[in-house]
């Protein structure tokens, strides 16, 4: 019973912060929604019995990641005048919110034909590290193989279009 | 053994990606010289394809890689095709850099990693595997289009292909995640199994495939997602925009026809989408391309006409006796064509592509008459005039939509193709019967001149190749 409760408190702040990701207008204050969300989200994964995926969310993502995307913001040191003048971002946002009505609706139908099923506590080993390790290692091994290409050209990527150039040799 | 043999192509590729970032980050090294090594690395992982002989569909290291990775014969096609546009691209890209000089030597190590990205999301047999090759394909894409920072179009360009493509992309998480929800797996051949027992259109296979092709459309630029391509074509240089107007599109075509073919229930229950949506890429591309004064965004917006030719052939695929020939062929004459082009626009394009109007190229036919020679076979290639390779491609198209019982379609398509001699006439109008202007003074000896020549033999070369595939 209090598993329900509990996902629904953690699916409403989750879907608040998202909410005030889109609708602040600094940065700064997008990015501390952004957190928000993520740790809900980590709750949500926690009454999954994902331990690990709820640590890896904690650590990396509400940790890390948005660390980074914090000190990138205060590196920018934005001001409100640098801010661009959004005179018609709610006229945008209800034209947006009324085109996705149809696709909402398909969501809301496509959702209430899942088949409930009984919450019911998982296995002991259930979404632990050694788990999940033999999963991804066995069964999962070639997605888990080329997301080191993924990384790999995103680091390149990123050395090209931010790093120094030399100059060209000709 | 023979998994080695079909594996191999992709390793070749993947070694050279890594090799020219290693060789990048070397003291002396040139980008020239990093061009003549991707191409080498291209030519010898389009030979290594061709040993690869496959007639049935097959997993690919069942034990190690759980079925994730498959060949069959219409993978090995793409593949080919794959490998074919990274090398001529690196011609084009030879000669282009020669006059604009913003290449180092990643350029190339990134144009390996994209086509190993569209080798494995050809070779794809399951979801998430899927995403993460397109993912690949598309980071390594979103920084070449982006190549040039010193060019604020360009700028323009990676910032609304990056924003829009990441956006799509997560739609794909979505679908995948639904299609898990209703079939218990992601593994195209135990979501095939569900299929054969459950309807294709339970809402949450409906939603999860509805999800997928929001993606695939976006990718391919297909109707309602298609507001992109221009400017993202027209920002990148003329051999990125070649190579993202045929390898990308060959792979993505190739991953979503592997997954529509899975069984005749899921391809039954789009067949009605897929219909309008072809209808109204082929109009609204043709559309777009009427109004364009810029000979790369009409080729961009024509591209949009050819993804509507294709999925006319997705409407007709057969899951029975499912083998793409007739989507590789046309992706095969449509790429010779499209990477012609912008093979000919590296060539005579100039410094800072100063070459883009149709204006620019009045009487190109009097100074310099094997170009605009070329130039008029890929166009009317891209048209569909016979004997070229475009006009079979079609041909096959439509006469298998009406032998699947789309004959409005096919007339539809007969009658697009018919609109899109105007602007493709335009251009060898403006070539052949105005006096030049200029004296069109380009490097003869450069490659992309001999890729120029040779993709326009293989237009008649592909044109009177029987469909053997």
């Amino acid at each position: 019973m209090y598993i329900d409760t509990l996902f629904s408190i953690f699916a409403l702040i989750a879907i608040a912060g998202s909410l005030g990701l889109v609708l602040f207008r600094h940065p700064m204050q997008s990015a501390l929604c952004l957190a928000v969300t993520m740790i809900s989200l980590a709750g949500i994964y926690a009454l999954l019995s994902a331990k690990l995926i709820f640590l890896l969310q904690l650590i990396v993502y509400a940790g890390a990641v948005m660390a980074m995307i914090v000190f990138i913001i205060m590196f920018l040191n934005l001001r409100e005048k640098d801010l661009p003048e959004e005179r018609e971002r709610f006229t945008y946002l209800i034209g947006g919110a009324v085109l996705l009505i149809p696709v909402a609706w398909f969501m809301i139908k496509v959702m209430k034909s899942i088949p409930g099923v009984k919450n019911s506590i998982v296995g002991n080993g259930f979404g632990s590290i050694k788990e999940l390790g033999q999963v991804l290692f066995t069964n999962w091994l070639v997605p888990f193989e080329i997301i080191s290409l993924l990384l790999l050209v995103t680091l390149v990527g990123a050395v090209v279009l931010a790093g120094i150039r030399r100059e060209s040799n000709d | 053994m023979h998994d080695l043999v079909s594996f191999l192509p992709l390793v070749i590729t993947c070694t050279g990606a890594l090799l020219l970032m290693l060789y990048a980050v070397c003291p002396k090294a040139e980008q020239e010289k990093a061009s003549l090594m991707s191409m080498g690395f291209f030519a010898v992982a389009f030979f290594a394809q061709l040993l690869v002989v496959c007639t049935v569909s097959r997993p690919l290291f069942p034990e190690t890689f759980n079925g994730m990775l498959g060949v069959s014969g219409f993978t090995n096609a793409a593949c080919l095709i794959v490998y074919a546009c990274g090398f001529f691209t690196t011609l084009s890209s030879h000669t282009y850099f020669r006059e604009n000089h913003f290449a180092t030597v990643e350029f190339y190590s990134l144009l390996l990693f994209s086509a190993v990205g569209m080798v494995l999301l050809s070779m794809a047999r399951e979801l998430i595997t899927a995403f993460i090759a397109l993912e690949i394909m598309s980071l390594a894409i979103y920084v070449l289009v982006g190549f040039n920072r010193a060019s604020s179009r360009s700028t323009e360009a990676i910032f609304k292909y990056l924003i829009l493509g990441a956006f799509s992309g997560a739609f794909f998480c979505m679908g995948t995640a639904m299609i898990y929800g209703a079939a218990g797996s992601t593994r195209f051949d135990s979501i095939a199994e569900w299929l054969a027992f459950n309807p294709a259109t339970t809402p949450l296979m409906l939603g999860g495939a509805f999800f997928l092709l929001i993606t695939i459309f976006f990718k391919i630029s297909a109707f309602p997602f298609h507001a992109w391509v221009l400017d993202v074509y027209d920002g990148s240089s003329n051999p990125i925009t070649g190579f993202m107007a045929t390898a990308l599109k060959t792979a993505v075509f190739a991953m979503i026809a592997n997954f529509l073919a899975l069984s005749g229930n899921l391809h039954d229950s789009w067949i009605t989408g897929l219909f309008w949506i072809a209808v109204f890429t082929m109009f609204g591309g043709n559309l777009i391309a009427i109004g364009q004064d810029n000979v790369k965004r009409m080729i961009a917006a024509s591209g949009i006409v050819h993804s509507g030719y294709l999925l006319i052939a997705l409407v007709a695929i057969n899951s029975e006796y499912f083998s793409g020939a007739v989507i590789a062929y046309y992706l095969a004459a449509y790429s010779v064509a499209t990477l012609g082009m912008f093979a000919a626009l590296s060539w005579l394009g100039g410094e800072g592509e100063k070459r883009v109007t149709f204006d620019d190229f009045k009487g190109l036919a009097k100074r310099q008459p094997l170009a605009a020679a070329t130039i008029a076979v890929f166009l009317l290639s891209m048209a569909g005039i016979p004997p070229t390779a475009g006009f079979m491609g079609k041909f096959y198209i439509i006469t298998s939509a009406i032998s699947a019982g789309q004959i409005a379609l096919g007339v539809l398509g007969i009658i697009s193709s018919i609109i899109s001699m105007w602007y493709y006439l335009r251009l060898i109008v403006s070539m052949y019967f105005h006096d030049a202007e200029e004296d069109f003074i380009v490097d003869g000896s450069s490659l992309a001149s001999i890729s120029t020549v040779a993709l326009a033999v293989a237009v008649f070369a592909i044109g009177l190749f029987p469909l053997v595939l």
